[in-house]
């Protein structure tokens, strides 16, 4: 009861347009001159003291991308972009290269606190066990020895702390900011960058190959299965920036590593861009486990503002045996165009695919997977969940692939999709080419609205309509939610209910 | 005058071009008519579609037809037995009506080419967007075909079979059929001959308050021909019908079926099935509007791929804002028997009410070896027992149908495939 409880307090307390993390933050910022050219892109690498490689790089996506059309297949609507009139680079000003929390401008830590997110205080609060000394000041009594994350936090162009590095390290771990990666690690920076996602792949992917500014690294080393929870946190806070953050994830044989993202950014009638690339790399027996919980400013009541969300992240299970996982709640954004994909190369390699995508108001959903089935005996599994609500158009777009050499591929689909008021949209377009005789694939999609039986079975039992509303919403999404991390199942049940507050009657 | 820039055109396109300044003088239609045909011809010069246009992702038109053969004056096809025994045969032979045709108690067969010269038909030969570029294709080229009306109240006891046959060349058919409030008529939509031609044929059905109509396309073209045809519908208040297509040739196929739900009560059926051998490649694309509120569908296609075929099932349910109740479901199941073969299908749902039950499945898979093992185990040898499986897997779907002197008719022509291509 008591949990049925906090679902009705939240919905009432919390309108449609009242975005809980719109706020902003005063910072002193470093900028860059607002617009793109081959200066801006100078200008961020010297920034971020990149090799001359890097520095290249960066240039030929740049040459690339002004001889790429920006795509309009996606089932989205918005004005034309103005890439010029975007600041690329805003960084906090601060001490050059924060090693410790207490470096951190307080402000931003101010931000972090107000977000709930795990840095300092948070951590405390949690009762973790202190073993870094330097990244925490106060002691804790607590000793836990689960429910650890160590946090990679990006505030606009830069990270601005990664904590439990030294232990981390300990265990073979590399973890930290892209931008470290490049100066500290720039073999394996060199090696795998762009191996999953070229810097030629897309309209989108490429702009970020030119002009990513900041993102989170992780290598863990062979045979090494990550001791904790490993977690960036964006933030987008400066007016007319774009966020464009890269993160790189390597599990080398038998390494597993489980990475979380959450995102937020500030309340504002302008819309923002973010634009990232994520590259995932799968060696033998590796798995790798992403979850995402999106909740960037959706806009208002009425459309206006709000993050235009375009995104390509991309798995390659390159090595046999290898797995990786999707995990998403899409509740953000006032446009999303995110198509995590999973590049099944090694013999029985594995991708999974679950997703939650919450749309009202006038937000645009465009989300879904790609299984791209190369080696033998791959599988894969999708199963996505799409609320609409509102005025809002929620499209699954999803490709199931096996190619000639693929044999026994198997792949099963699910994507169900639940549409609460008469304005809003579910498209559901998945895309199945099998090229091999062995392949078996299943697909099944289901559109429909919560049926008056189902709801007059929970109120008929004394709970009010938005209860039982929201009691059969997250039944609907449990497939979902239990694959995801516990501290970000909590939080996504949360933002279900706040997103789809409004949306009932 | 437009400043569309094109890449160059491909030879087939620049045949297309030619052929039709050269035909212009020939083809039959007033004013009107000719008008659509030059909008249409336009359309086409902007360069067919290529993968990049959605609808077309599966069949790359632009790049897949590389032969379009000239008009051939002499060729003459010959009309052929129909399926089922009895039925009135309209033939259309090289894109030519017959001038006598027999009467049918309460229809009205009129020749298309007497329909475009005094251009009533004119307002129907429009495409139905920038992507039809069968639509298209017909508008610039249609010279013949028939116009039916079937009055108000009036049952067939036996079908009418429209035979559209080729014997090489080019042919551009149109066939629209209007039937009344009330009335019952089973459609035979025959499409073959023995030429390696382009084909293209429109069919445009209306349905009255309350009629039902079984239609029928059996489409055998030799593997040599490009087929490219379309359906289309509006199924009137609880009117009913029920469209069943049989594609086994071809070497280019693409089968459009559109259909729309005008009136409340209104009820679809689509059942198919893709016989795919040697190096065709056959498209059957759907697209279904439910415009109004209570209206139901189902589809159910069945595919089996052989050889080097390339088959293509791309269905998609639109449910309109207001389209309440709206209860629709779509399967599309592949049996995939060749390593050289492909399948691919986008079985779509766009819909914008809220109060509705959709679904759709989709499956590619191989035989099942429980049921290979079952027949083997009872001293089937293992090639009739994926024969008898295969067989079972596409008969399920023609069995359906309530009609059993057409069940028999279908299972003849499956069995006919199946005896040269098993």
């Amino acid at each position: 009861m008591p949990a049925v409880q906090d679902t009705i307090d939240r919905v009432r307390k919390i309108d449609v347009d009242q975005y809980k993390y719109g706020f902003q933050t005063e910072i002193a910022v470093d900028k860059a001159p607002k617009g793109l050219s081959e200066d801006i892109i100078r200008f961020i690498s010297a920034k971020k003291d990149e090799p001359s490689w890097m520095l290249e790089w960066r240039l030929e996506a740049y040459r690339r991308w002004l001889t790429l059309e920006e795509p309009t297949w996606a089932r989205v609507n918005y004005p034309k972009i103005d890439f010029q009139d975007i600041y690329y680079y805003a960084a906090p000003k601060s001490t050059p290269g924060p090693t410790s929390l207490s470096d951190v401008d307080p402000e931003i830590l101010k931000v972090y606190e107000k977000l709930g997110i795990p840095l300092k205080e948070q951590e405390i609060l949690a009762g973790v066990q202190k073993t870094d000394a330097s990244d925490l000041e106060e002691p804790s009594d607590n000793v836990y020895k689960s429910g650890r994350v160590a946090v990679d936090a990006v505030f606009d162009s830069v990270s601005v702390v990664t904590t439990f590095k030294k232990e981390l390290a300990q265990a073979g771990v590399i973890f930290c900011s892209i931008s470290e990666a490049i100066r500290e690690h720039p073999e394996l920076v060199q090696k795998y960058l762009g191996s999953v996602v070229p810097t030629s792949d897309n309209f989108y992917a490429t702009l970020n190959s030119a002009v990513f500014t900041d993102g989170s690294f992780v290598f863990v080393p062979k045979g090494v299965r990550c001791p904790m929870e490993l977690s960036t946190y964006f933030r987008m806070n400066e007016k007319n920036t774009g966020q464009f953050e890269r993160t790189l994830i390597i599990a080398e044989e038998g390494a597993y590593v489980s990475y979380l993202e959450g995102c937020t950014a500030p309340q504002r009638d302008e819309n923002q861009l973010h634009a990232a690339v994520v590259e995932l790399v799968a060696l033998d027996d590796a798995e790798i486990k992403y979850s995402t919980v999106q909740n960037w400013y959706p806009g208002d009541a009425e459309g206006k503002g709000g993050i235009y969300n375009f995104v390509t992240k991309r798995g390659d299970c390159r090595g046999h045996r290898s797995k990786i996982s999707w995990t998403q709640v899409e509740t953000g954004s006032a446009i999303t165009w995110k198509y995590p994909s999973c590049i099944l190369r090694g013999d029985d390699s594995s991708g999974e695919f679950y997703s939650i995508a919450v749309s009202n108001g006038y937000q645009q959903v465009d989300s879904g997977t790609k299984m791209i089935h190369l080696g033998k005996n791959t599988s894969s599994r999708i199963i996505s969940k799409g609320i609409a609500a509102g005025f809002s158009q929620n499209t699954y777009r999803g490709q199931v692939s096996a190619h000639r050499k693929a044999t026994n591929a198997r792949n099963f689909t699910n994507c169900d999709s639940l549409l609460i008021g008469d304005q809003c949209g579910a498209h559901t377009v998945p895309y199945m080419e099998a090229k091999n005789s062995t392949a078996q694939f299943e697909h099944e999609a289901t559109t429909s609205k919560i049926s008056e039986d189902q709801k007059f079975y929970v109120m008929q039992r004394g709970i009010p309509e938005e209860e039982a509303i929201a009691l059969i919403v997250n039944g609907f999404v449990k497939d979902v939610i239990q694959q995801l991390p516990m501290e970000f199942a909590v939080e996504a049940q949360k933002l279900i209910g706040i997103s789809l507050e409004g949306s009932v009657g | 005058m437009n400043m569309h820039t094109q890449p160059q055109r491909t030879p087939a396109e620049t045949a297309l071009i030619d052929a039709f300044g050269d035909r212009l003088s020939l083809l039959p239609g007033d004013g009107a008519v000719m008008l659509k045909r030059d909008d249409a011809i336009e359309a086409i010069k902007h360069g067919l579609p290529t993968r990049r246009v959605e609808s077309w992702h599966y069949t790359d038109l632009r790049r897949l037809l590389n032969v379009v053969p000239d008009f051939d004056p002499a060729a003459m096809a010959k009309t052929i037995a129909p399926i089922v025994e009895g039925s009135t045969v309209l033939p259309v032979l090289n894109g030519k009506s017959d001038a006598k045709v027999p009467g049918i108690e309460g229809v009205a067969v009129q020749r298309l080419s007497e329909k475009l010269i005094d251009g009533t038909i004119a307002p129907g030969l429009d495409p139905y967007g920038s992507d039809d570029a069968i639509g298209a294709l017909n508008t610039a080229f249609v010279a013949d075909g028939y116009f039916i009306d079937i009055a108000d109240g009036t049952e067939l006891e036996k079908p009418i079979e429209l035979q559209n046959l080729q014997a090489g060349g080019q042919t551009h058919v149109r066939l629209p059929v209007r039937v009344g409030a009330g009335a019952k008529a089973v459609i035979v939509e025959r499409q073959a001959g023995d030429g390696a031609a382009l084909v293209s044929s429109v069919s445009q059905l209306v349905l009255g308050e309350g009629a039902e109509v079984t239609w029928l396309i059996v489409q055998e073209q030799p593997d040599t021909a490009t087929h490219l045809a379309q359906f289309k519908a509006h199924i009137g208040k609880n009117a009913k019908l029920t469209l069943f297509v049989m594609n086994a040739g071809g070497k280019l196929v693409r089968q459009e079926v559109m259909v729309k739900t005008t009136g409340e009560g209104a009820d679809f059926k689509l059942r198919g099935i893709n016989l795919l051998a040697g190096d065709t490649h056959s498209d059957v694309t759907m697209v279904l509007d439910h415009a109004v509120p209570h209206t139901t569908s189902t589809e159910i296609i069945r595919n089996v791929v052989t050889g080097k075929a390339r088959g293509v099932f791309q269905g998609r349910i639109n449910v309109h804002q207001y389209a309440q109740k709206t209860n629709a479901k779509m399967a599309c199941n592949t049996l995939l028997l060749s390593d050289d073969g492909e399948f691919s299908t986008k079985p779509e749902l766009e819909i914008f009410a809220d109060d509705v039950v959709c679904g759709h499945g989709a499956t590619v898979t191989e035989i099942d070896h429980d049921h290979l093992f079952y027949l083997m185990a009872r001293g089937v040898d293992e090639k009739n027992a994926r024969g008898l499986l295969v067989k079972a897997f596409v008969a399920e779907v023609i069995e359906e149908l309530d009609d059993e002197t057409i069940v028999e008719a279908l299972e003849a022509r499956l069995d006919e495939w199946f005896a040269t291509h098993g």
